[in-house]
């Protein structure tokens, strides 16, 4: 008989504009992996932020172990023996994985009566927990040094070190490559065979399949099911929470490559360190074409992104476009010779998130005369963009236009920033991770969109560390390995396998 | 809108903590409230002395509120632009002292104008320069120049320009001066600010430039996120110099108001508080451009009316900066309050 440790009762909880959970009520049994499943903007955030004490429901209540518990702050809901892993980490960079780990509950030792942090306990004890839960950390390591998956085990330990029984994963594994994804899921089962209840809030339907005993789909504020995984189908599965069913390959047709657009020769770029991160990469996209680049987090594809785009200075080589030399020519340059570039870091650079939706949507080409007549803004102009994208791309907000752009949901945001790059229509567009922390349903559409574009005529350069996507999307595909292009071949002569071994740098050279 | 609510909030919750203090010295808060509008030309007085009448005093609040006007717009500007400028006071006092300069050969109010404007800018373009050259941090280069412009200006003063009788520097010439002082008009002695039309024109096409130009796009834009705007191709070292030139000739235009109009001579060994003060009037108006002469309006009023209610009520001068600093400290607040519900 599986005993109830977290019990959801008629939760709801508004926001200006929005119902966020509408009378949601489900239990979680202790010792499970239960899996929270649903598209952005589905409430699954904000319903565990309340079992978290971030929010206090506007109606319903929280059982936690049998008892009632009005869940008022973070701290409280850690006395509970909750803990929680959230979409960005909360670390403090300069410090180290110890003191990380410690931080608020550390090993006090009295000198004198003066209260010191014992460190040498600290390292100990962390590097006992370590070595307990196989999280491979090293305690004295700087947090700020360590990649994004050391950070997530540095987060783990720190909710294992404070005894926490129930577990909250926000999105886990957004933010990593497929083999460090591998590795945390196989924590997480770890975790519950050591006795802990894991709640996994995410999107990916492959995760939930391979880890969780249930899960629960939410779709717009409302629980939709409760389904056991093991029995559950993934379409199932994925119709429930988009409410319809979706094909996981993009159907598009032959690709007709036409001329040559972007023309990429022995471009080398350093890197904000000074180091090269991008060693004289050659590569040629047609129009008609997805050149996706496949490679794992940190081999270049950032730098390589941002030259072409014309945000890093290039160092060595050349970039041609349609013929034209445009190597470090400036930004403007860059967009009025035709290219569009969704970036990977939507909040800093792909969007000012204090302006409206309708003040973003003209961010590159506000100068242009369609925008602007002199140095006066067309606001007739921006009114009608705003409306047709919102209207074209579903784009979804509280307010419309003059929704502020912090306020709305990741997925909305990414929309926002397709669509006005979609609608410059160049003859190139970089995709940089356009689908990262999407769910199902805008994945697929993020992916039509793309085909969309190379079926326009233009020549399409995807960069992405989701394997499913570049072979879901490219007609070619190179293989980026510590700033060089190992690989460069057509997709139908590719497998998973022999990408994968490219990726990790071990493929025979071409 | 928000905006506009929330700075009345922090008026009105000040009004009220400023009552209870004055209610707690045992004064009438009413009759206390009442007198700074009667020194402040804003209601009538029992009775005037010669030549006077509540007509001068609203004109004297007046004269008192056009500096205040442009060294707000100038904080607000800047902190469109994402630049905290601390730096309004020394900007005033060195364009104020350049227009001294320029009016002993040119006793002109064009000249004047024209002097503390480019005097401003140059002072703001330094600053903006050396932040998106060098990266120094504008607040301190702004400080340090106040530091170095006030003692280099007060050892001119001292040394060749000085009234001895004031201790005052030489007063500007009356042709070069923005407010007509002690015309006559109907048997009355008036003080005519000629720079306060100037003042609210200038708000109001600050407010055009920054909500319907390119140029206010960009300034915004590179204010809230240099990296988008850097995406968005902008030039984002030049704007932030373009900003805090601009900025600077607005505190310069400031202090051509106030050393030669509200003001006729500068006094030595110290920059005008005006330009802190300006700091938080522009934060009560919402770093809004017509925001901030209705702010000027409340704080000007407050500061003008409260010498009469001291003298009127026995209420002590620093209980009036009190009522001003509540009001700024509510604003400031409500600054975070709206910012956080924002997230």
């Amino acid at each position: 008989m599986a005993e109830p440790i977290v019990e959801f009762r008629h939760i709801t909880k508004k926001f200006p504009g929005i119902v966020a959970n509408d009378d949601v009520s489900f239990t979680v049994n202790k010792g499970e992996i239960f899996a929270v499943l649903g598209e952005n903007g589905a409430g699954k955030s904000t319903l565990v932020s309340a079992l978290f004490g971030m929010y206090e429901p506007d109606g319903g209540e929280i059982l936690v172990r049998g008892k009632p518990e009005r869940i008022t702050s973070p701290r409280y809901a850690g006395t509970l023996g909750i803990g929680m892993v959230h979409q960005h980490f909360r670390l403090v960079s300069n410090y180290t994985v110890a003191e990380n780990i410690v931080l608020g509950l550390e090993p006090v030792r009295k000198v004198c009566g003066i209260p010191f942090v014992d460190m040498k306990k600290a390292n100990r004890d962390v590097a006992a927990l370590s070595e307990r839960y196989g999280l491979k950390v090293s305690p004295t390591d700087v947090t700020g040094d360590l990649s994004v998956a050391a950070m997530q085990r540095v987060e783990i330990l720190k909710m294992l070190y404070r005894e926490a029984e129930i577990l909250i994963f926000d999105e886990p594994t957004a933010v990593l490559t497929p083999q460090e994804i591998d590795a945390f899921l196989q924590t997480v089962k770890t975790l519950r065979d050591s006795g802990k209840t894991i709640i996994l809030i995410t999107h990916k339907l492959r995760e939930i399949k391979a880890v969780a005993d249930r899960c629960a789909i939410m779709a717009r504020g409302k629980l939709v099911s409760i389904l056991d995984v093991k029995t559950a189908s993934t379409d199932e599965m994925a119709r429930l929470m988009v409410g319809h069913d979706i094909s996981f390959t993009t159907e598009k047709a032959p690709a007709k490559f036409g001329e040559v657009v972007l023309d990429v020769d022995g471009l080398t770029v350093k890197n904000v360190a000074g180091y090269d991160a991008v060693k004289g990469v050659s590569f040629q996209v047609h129009a008609g074409e997805v050149f996706a680049v496949a490679g794992v987090s940190g081999n270049g594809q950032n730098e390589l992104a941002d030259s072409i785009a014309g945000l890093a200075k290039v160092s060595g080589g050349t970039v041609t476009l349609s013929g034209h030399d445009i190597t470090n020519a400036t930004v403007r340059e860059h967009i009025t010779a035709g290219v569009a570039y969704i970036p990977e870091d939507r909040h800093n650079v792909g969007l000012v998130l204090d302006f409206t939706l309708r003040g973003n949507f003209p961010l590159r080409l506000y100068d242009s005369p369609k925008y602007s007549r002199g140095s006066i803004i067309n606001y007739r102009e921006y009114n009608e963009q705003s409306a047709r994208l919102q209207e074209e791309y579903d784009i979804r907000s509280s307010q419309g236009g003059e929704t502020i752009v912090r306020e709305m949901s990741g997925g909305n945001q990414q929309k926002a920033i397709i669509a006005r790059e979609i609608d410059m229509k160049t003859p190139l567009i970089i995709f940089m991770q356009p689908t990262r922390g999407l769910d199902a349903g805008a994945v697929m559409n993020v992916r039509k969109y793309i085909i969309a574009e190379r079926d326009r005529g233009a020549a399409v350069l995807l960069i992405s560390l989701d394997l499913d996507e570049i072979l879901d999307c490219a007609d070619t595909i190179g293989v980026i390995y510590s700033g060089k292009m190992s690989k460069i071949a057509p997709a139908s002569e590719l497998t998973a396998e022999v990408i994968g071994e490219y990726m990790m740098g071990v493929g025979k050279t071409a | 809108m928000r905006k506009f609510t929330l700075s009345c909030l922090a008026i009105g919750i000040s009004l009220i903590f400023g009552a209870l203090i004055l209610w707690l010295m045992g004064k009438n808060p009413g009759e206390a409230y009442m007198s700074i509008l009667q020194g402040a030309g804003l209601m009538e007085k029992a009775r005037y002395s010669g030549r006077q009448s509540m007509f001068t005093d609203f004109m004297s609040l007046v004269d008192a509120m056009t500096p205040m006007i442009f060294a707000s717009l100038a904080v607000a500007l800047a902190l469109k632009g994402g630049f905290f400028n601390i730096g309004v006071s020394g900007q005033m006092l060195f364009a104020g002292f350049c227009a001294h300069m320029a009016a002993q050969f040119l006793p002109s109010r064009i000249v004047v104008v024209i002097v503390g404007f480019v005097a401003g800018a140059v002072v703001g373009a330094l600053i903006g320069w050396l932040k998106s050259r060098f990266n120094v941090n504008e607040v301190v280069s702004s400080i340090m120049l106040n530091s170095i412009l006030m003692y280099v200006i007060t050892f001119y003063i001292y040394t060749f320009y000085i009234n001895p009788v004031s201790r005052n520097s030489v007063s500007v010439p009356a042709a070069a001066r923005l407010t007509l002082s002690g015309f006559r008009w109907e048997g009355m002695k008036v003080d005519i600010a000629l720079a306060f039309p100037a003042a609210v024109i200038t708000a109001v096409l600050l407010h055009w430039f920054i909500n319907k130009t390119t140029y206010g796009y960009e300034i915004k834009a590179v204010g809230l996120s240099p990296r988008a705007a850097h995406y968005a191709g902008m030039n984002v070292g030049r704007t932030a110099v373009i900003t805090m030139t601009l900025s600077g000739a607005l505190a310069g235009l400031a202090g051509v108001a106030y050393y030669c109009g509200y003001l006729a001579a500068i006094q030595p060994g110290v920059t005008p508080s005006m330009g802190f003060d300006a700091i938080a009037v522009s934060l009560l108006g919402g770093n809004n451009p017509l925001g901030c002469v209705l702010a000027s309006f409340l704080i000007t009023v407050i500061s003008k009316g409260s010498v009469y209610m001291s003298s009127r009520q026995n209420i002590e001068l620093e209980i009036a900066s009190l009522i001003t600093a509540l009001i700024l400290t509510f604003a400031a607040c409500s600054a975070v309050l709206d910012r956080r519900r924002g997230k």
